[in-house]
């Protein structure tokens, strides 16, 4: 295949050697082509979207066929994104955490430390790229699928209301968890090095874990269950703020642990992100490359 | 410039670099030499910032690797092949690195048909052979029009078209003065490219100079002489500096003694001589003599470059 010409070194030296200098900006920019120039990015964020707005249509159907007009329950229309949610999560995880995996198991983080040597700064730009990416993405999952669950599901009652702030704050809440949800596996990511293990830590911080707390019959156990990132679908800090308040004040009564509310329970979740990351940035800084 | 004082790298009891200082300077081409585990990668990977040194210090051009504000014009490095996320493509691979420092699509464009990556520059990296990984290597390597070229094994990989196109490149980047440190395992290559020589093995630096003085060291030069009174030849010749020994009858090699010595000591000794011979040592011989003992494992101080006195 060797298509290439050796030619000899015409023109090694640019006519205008490249003025570059290492910046911030630059490096955000760098991490941006490098997010956007590969394919896992999109398989993941189109699992992502497909599953998301896939789960909230079905289950909003599931929802008209048992509706009762006079349990409100019945009606909420916010109810079927909790579903989007706990299955498409998964997929941004994985993006998360391979945004910095595929760099360790290529050995392109050499060349990319090479290129900005104090290597923090790396760290800081790809997850700033993949957190806010991540975010728009979800954002135009939680949109479309709240468009399209308007557009049939109107005329019984199945739409959510966009004048109210509760639902708004709901909606905003869901796709701020799906892309911290996927922080959370990146700082994972940068902490071990390697796709599996960090893929299988944060899906078992989210499946197992509140699984487990809840059967071991031992209150302490409960109380801690409470300040879990995510799960799929038993209460957890991190999946308050996809909820109304009125829907956290609901499950709440009578429940162990601490009442967070949706933002305080959203503070845990960066929470956990910030801690792993801050482990994982002391480690980039000592471990060699 | 590249100055490392008592460099040293050990993974747990393993020592990879022991204590090494060397200076690679600006306009010509040093070459890295040494057999495979001797401690060249690490020591590479040190003076990039990748490595933490065990003990000791590296610069180039005056303070840490890390510590420039514009590192990628400062140095360019190919450290190993295929540094590079598989499902990238090359094209997309050098806009990012480029990024990092702001440098456009126009120097991207450059490089790509400096290295000869045009025809594959779209593919995605993952499908390149070794050869193709090596050019996009090198591509890298000089994307930020650097003053030091780091190159690790760069002619790993290539046909002998993309060997010589690597050879005429480097001394171009010398000659405009710019350092230029690439280690190989391969004294030949070595022997046409580098001006200047810094031998390795085990971790510790054998012997270094200009490559024509390193060589000359290492290549021991023997005569070959065929006579009916060898055994009377023999006695005459044997000194301190030269040693003769015979595998068959009538047959001697001479080590330490020129061809002009032994033939003018024979003529003044009415001896006969049926051949003369003188036989110029091999490169790979050289190597040989000058890393055998760090590539053997025995726990001996590696000596400095066993070279033979020749009387002359």
């Amino acid at each position: 295949m060797s298509t290439a010409v050796a030619t000899p070194p015409t023109t090694p030296v640019a006519a205008a050697p490249p003025k570059g200098r290492l910046s911030f900006l630059h490096l955000l920019r760098s991490e941006w082509i490098k997010f956007w120039s590969v394919r896992s990015t999109f398989w993941t964020l189109g699992t992502f979207l497909v599953t998301m707005v896939a789960m909230i249509l079905l289950f909003t159907l599931a929802l008209k066929s048992a509706s009762d007009p006079s349990d409100p329950d019945a009606t909420n229309a916010l109810a079927p994104f909790i579903l989007g949610v706990a299955f498409g999560q998964f997929a941004v995880a994985v993006l998360g955490a391979l945004t910095i995996t595929g760099e360790y198991s290529t050995g392109m983080i050499r060349t990319s430390l090479s290129a900005a040597p104090k290597r923090l700064p790396v760290l800081w730009s790809k997850g700033i790229v993949a957190g806010l990416s991540m975010f728009g993405v979800a954002l135009i999952g939680v949109a479309v699928s709240a468009a399209l669950q308007w557009l049939f599901f109107h005329d019984n009652g199945l739409g959510v209301d966009l004048g109210n702030s509760q639902h708004v704050r709901a909606l905003i809440g869901t796709a701020l968890y799906i892309a911290t949800i996927g922080l959370l596996a990146f700082a994972f990511g940068a902490l071990m090095r390697h796709s599996a293990a960090a893929v299988s830590s944060v899906l078992g911080l989210i499946l197992l874990v509140p699984i487990v707390l809840q059967l071991v019959p031992w209150k302490p156990l409960q109380e801690i269950a409470v300040f879990l990132p995510g799960s799929v679908i038993a209460p957890s800090a991190g999946l308050l703020i996809t909820f109304t308040d009125r829907e956290i004040a609901d499950f709440q009564t009578g429940s162990i642990g601490a009442h967070l509310t949706a933002w305080q329970g959203y503070g845990v979740l960066v929470a956990w992100v910030l801690v792993i990351l801050a482990v994982a940035a002391i480690l980039l800084k000592r471990r060699d490359a | 410039m590249i100055e490392a004082q008592g460099l040293t790298k050990r993974y747990g009891s393993k020592t990879a670099v022991d204590a090494i200082s060397f200076t690679v300077e600006p306009g010509r081409v040093t070459g890295f030499l040494g057999p495979n585990g001797a401690g060249k990668s690490t020591t590479m990977r040190m003076i990039m910032g990748l490595d933490r040194p065990t003990a000791g210090t590296v610069a180039v051009n005056g303070k840490p690797y890390a510590q420039h504000h514009s590192p990628l014009t400062e140095v360019g490095a190919l450290l190993e092949a295929k540094a590079v996320h598989t499902g990238r493509s090359a094209r997309n691979h050098l806009r990012a690195l480029a990024a990092t420092h702001g440098i456009g699509d126009k120097r991207v464009n450059e490089v790509i048909s400096m290295t000869g990556l045009d025809a594959v520059a779209k593919r995605r990296v993952g499908g390149f052979s070794l050869g193709m990984g090596q050019r996009l290597g090198i591509a890298s390597a000089l994307i930020g029009d650097p003053h030091t070229l780091i190159l690790d094994e760069p002619v790993n990989g290539l046909d002998p078209e993309g060997v010589l196109w690597v050879r005429n490149l480097v001394r171009y980047l010398a000659s405009q003065g710019r350092t230029v440190f690439l280690s190989s395992h391969l004294m030949s290559e070595m022997a046409v490219t580098a001006d200047h020589l810094l031998v390795i093995g085990r971790g510790r630096i054998i012997t270094s100079g200009p490559t024509a003085t390193v060589i000359a060291q290492a290549t021991q030069e023997t005569v070959r002489v065929v006579s009916p009174q060898a055994t009377d030849l023999a006695a005459l010749l044997q000194g301190p500096d030269v040693t003769v020994t015979s595998d068959s009858p009538g047959v001697l090699t001479v080590v330490g003694a020129t061809s002009v010595q032994v033939g003018e000591l024979a003529a003044a000794n009415r001896v006969v001589l049926h051949e003369l011979t003188p036989v110029a040592g091999s490169l790979e011989e050289a190597y040989m003599s000058l890393t055998q003992d760090s590539v053997e494992y025995h726990s001996s101080e590696v000596p400095a470059a066993p070279t033979q006195e020749v009387a002359r």
